[in-house]
């Protein structure tokens, strides 16, 4: 959720000074989008000589900070300095500015695939059979299809798997069907991008 | 080239794929992402067991997938025609 930017999490996030390297101050950024942990909070404390108290309101504001980057798109370096209150460290907001930019598009695109959403497809299969017979009539020429779809759920439940698979056999006539409905999106798309 | 089989149809049939709904939408924005313009295809898939019992299953695709999606179908049924 996107919280708002408090003077608190500015104050905060000065204690980036006392980074031994920038390489720290990227490695921190970035570990803390992705999630607050103690772990974190306790390698960062040891890193940068700060308390656990500290450290850990410091991975909060910049979570805070660039999740405010990616809910509001900011893609500029002067959008993502204006963030900034005038009197903060001048180096230092260049550092955070740049380091934000490098990786808000991955961080956009990971967002994106997180998100909600219906099981998304991940896998298509597909093999066509000719079927030569069967119990009720003994010889015979028919084509089918046999379709296998793979699903990953975003958000799937504690216990169950987030793959599922779906097999199911096409004749001849749900086939035609299906590419119908299939033709009328790729015309809908078209007449959506031409417009 | 996919493999042909040439089979016995046995007693258990397979699951028949009966029907196909489909929607074309746009994700607008999310709790992440203000603005996300990011359109997609979801496909709702009516299929009858042996049984007779229907199910569904919905999923979900990007456009890119979608194009992949119709291409393989194509294909399908370009074999289907040969075979």
């Amino acid at each position: 959720m996107a919280a708002g930017l408090s003077s608190e999490d500015f104050t905060n996030l000065q204690l980036l000074l006392k980074a031994p390297s920038k390489d720290a101050v990227r490695d921190v950024c970035v570990q803390s989008h992705r999630a607050v942990s103690q772990r974190l909070t306790e390698n960062t404390a040891a890193t940068f000589s700060i308390p656990a108290a500290q450290a850990a309101q410091l991975i909060q504001s910049l979570h805070t900070l660039s999740h405010h980057v990616l809910f509001y798109n900011l893609t500029s370096p002067e959008q993502i300095l204006a963030v900034f209150p005038e009197s903060f460290h001048s180096s230092l907001k260049n550092l955070i500015t740049k380091i934000l930019l490098e990786n808000s598009p991955a961080w956009r695109t990971e967002a994106l695939s997180r998100q909600v959403s219906l099981p998304q497809l991940k896998e298509l299969d597909w093999r066509v059979d000719l079927v030569t017979g069967s119990d009720s009539v003994s010889r015979m020429a028919v084509p089918t299809c046999l379709v296998q779809l793979k699903m990953e759920d975003p958000c799937p439940s504690a216990v169950g798997d987030s793959i599922s698979t779906v097999t199911v056999e096409l004749s001849r006539e749900s086939l035609d069907t299906i590419l119908d409905g299939l033709g009328r999106i790729r015309d809908q798309l078209s007449a959506v991008a031409g417009k | 080239v996919r493999p042909i089989l040439f089979k016995e149809r046995a007693r258990d049939m397979p699951e028949q794929l009966v029907d196909m709904q489909w929607k074309l939408g746009m994700a607008v924005s999310s709790d992440t992402c203000r603005s996300l313009n990011s359109p997609y295809v979801s496909l709702l898939l009516k299929i009858a067991e042996p049984s007779g019992q229907i199910s569904q299953k919905a999923l979900e695709m990007t456009i890119p997938q979608f194009q992949n999606f119709h291409k393989q179908f194509k294909e399908m049924a370009a074999i289907m025609e040969t075979v």
